[in-house]
């Protein structure tokens, strides 16, 4: 990891206040891993907000360095005001990455609003490792739509569903995998997405890893204010932001 | 120019020290920064047992500053001997540990393992987010008396007292605590507060308080170094909200003789060195040959 200054090269609204950020860092595009996350200082001499906040690296094209995320307080509303040229400062490649071991067969991911953002380089990586990829999408609704395109050319199912219906299952993201998991085998399941979400699919008990992303507020970014800890087996704690953000769904509490 | 401050016979090659909690046990931050530029790095608080600290949401960010709510998460003192001390120990700078008791006899046996492996030892009276001990022992002067009087009996190296805000008047504390034979206080620890989500009107941190930080909590901190400083001879150390070395002179101008950093640690992990540039250009500029000039150097 390293502290950098880079350039906006765009800052895009794609969807309801859901932005695309760009910037070109040769650093991060060769270190970084599926998974990985950046923490950025939004205004240096900004006293509120005051912390770094943590995003995910969407996907990278040769140099140029993507990140998504929606506009949900003062931090994100700043950022989403940003435009190109402006120089932002940031920590990263912070955290662990989905892939540890290498997969042979087919894999299911699941991505629930914006725990969307981290999965579509995830997906490229699993193709580039030969592996069968079904992605599972859920959505608010039309206009709350993001990368569905993107993850349609890497992926062999791309399976949508919307809280109203609007496009693909009506329903939760989990349930629309519940009801193709029955007659698929996976080797493995990874996943991102809101608490709910992960918790229901951590209660399907799956017969095979599933690994989730996991969200809590942070201060560092690097394992030392201890804020973002949570609770595994035999109460071992673990540290989202340098133990993970990605866990073995099974090893931790997801409250 | 000579940034040198001395506590207590140990001598700091510079007056910044990381504070606790903030800080890990050093070795987070080594793969950013060069962790020997600090004078002194003081420990994330040590227990006598593991401890999982409370849960989750421990952190919310408010004005100017955080609150959080960790609850002394850490894994013991055994394993801070075994597994984090070596690695301090390698580095070109002072350590502080943090220890925190439950008991007097905890802060005692805590002392006694810790005092010949470490150059200081910080005694926290002043933990806010736990329900025994901590800043239920440091708001009552009487307390602080006997605990830090026991610590000093069994300790071969200086101690450092640190003290609460959540206090009528600290300088009782202060007192308290040199009496008792204190080599130093440290002040302040964050200040007790709440915050509340006005959508779901519940408090933004699970334990429904905790302890605000920052550059809100500056001028408390300012104030109450100031007002120490009046009452007791041994040396203070300043925290509450530096974020930049002008924070920093205004600590040494109300009288403490060395300063540490926390909330900023984890905005800019450079802040230390940008911190240490700007006392030293300071001093320059103003015609101070050493920092200890500075200190208590007020016009009123």
């Amino acid at each position: 990891m390293k502290l950098l200054d880079v350039e906006i090269e765009e800052n895009v609204k794609i969807a309801n206040d859901i932005f695309l950020l760009s910037f070109e860092s040769e650093y991060l595009a060769e270190n970084f891993k599926p998974g990985n996350f950046v923490n950025i200082l939004i205004d240096k001499e900004s006293i509120y907000p005051l912390l770094r906040r943590p995003f995910s690296i969407s996907f990278v094209e040769g140099k140029r360095v993507y990140i998504g995320y929606k506009v949900v307080g003062k931090g994100t509303k700043l950022l989403s005001q940003k435009s190109k040229g402006e120089v932002i400062d940031i920590l990263g490649p912070l955290g662990n990455s989905f892939l540890t071991d290498t997969f042979d067969g087919k894999v299911a991911v699941i991505g629930g609003g914006v725990g969307i953002f981290p999965l579509l380089v995830l997906c490229k990586e699993l193709k580039n490792r030969g592996n069968k990829v079904d992605v599972f999408l859920g959505f608010r609704d039309l206009n709350s739509m993001f990368l569905v395109e993107g993850f349609k050319d890497i992926c062999d199912n791309t399976l949508i569903a919307t809280d109203d219906g609007s496009r693909g299952y009506k329903g939760s993201v989990v349930e629309l995998f519940k009801a193709n998991v029955s007659n698929e085998e996976y080797k493995v399941v990874f996943c991102c997405g809101p608490k709910p979400m992960l918790k229901a699919i951590k209660n399907l008990n799956l017969p095979v890893k599933c690994y989730a992303s996991l969200e809590e507020k942070m201060a560092c970014g690097i394992g030392a204010c201890l804020c973002c800890s949570i609770k595994g087996k035999d109460d071992k704690m673990y540290h989202v932001c340098s133990d993970g953000p990605v866990f073995d769904i099974m090893e931790v509490e997801i409250e | 120019m000579n940034l040198e401050v001395e506590i207590a016979g140990i001598k700091l090659k510079n007056p910044v020290i990381a504070a606790s909690g903030t800080f890990g046990f050093g070795r987070e931050y080594s793969k950013l920064i060069d962790i020997s530029e600090f004078g002194a790095i003081c420990t994330k608080g040590i227990t006598l047992k593991k401890r999982i600290g409370n849960p989750q949401p421990r952190l919310c960010e408010v004005y100017a500053g955080i609150i959080n709510s960790v609850g002394l998460e850490n894994p013991g003192v055994e394993a801070f001997v075994n597994e984090e001390l070596p690695f301090l120990k390698g580095l070109d700078t002072k350590i502080i540990a943090n220890i925190n008791g439950f008991t007097k006899e905890e802060f005692v046996e805590l002392t006694k393992i810790l005092t010949s492996l470490v150059d200081m030892i910080e005694v926290n009276l002043s933990c806010p987010n736990v329900k025994e001990g901590g800043m239920v022992f440091g708001k009552d002067p009487k307390k602080v008396y006997e605990i830090t009087k026991s610590v000093r009996n069994v300790a071969s190296c200086p101690i450092i007292v640190k003290l609460t805000p959540n206090v009528t008047d600290i300088t009782q504390l202060a007192v308290a605590a040199e009496n008792a034979g204190a080599d130093a206080i440290s002040l302040i620890n964050t200040v007790s507060a709440m915050a509340i989500d006005i959508e779901t009107r519940k408090p933004l941190i699970k334990m429904v308080t905790g302890g605000l930080s920052g550059p809100a909590i500056k001028p408390i901190a300012v104030r109450m170094v100031y007002e120490c400083f009046k009452k007791v001879r041994i040396p203070i150390i300043g925290m509450g909200g530096i974020m930049n070395y002008k924070d920093a002179i205004e600590f040494f101008i109300a009288g403490a003789t060395a300063i540490q950093i926390g909330t900023v640690n984890f905005i800019n992990p450079k802040a230390v060195c940008e911190i240490k540039e700007g006392i030293e250009a300071y001093l320059e500029r103003k015609g101070f040959n050493s920092i200890k000039e500075l200190v208590g150097n007020i016009n009123i």
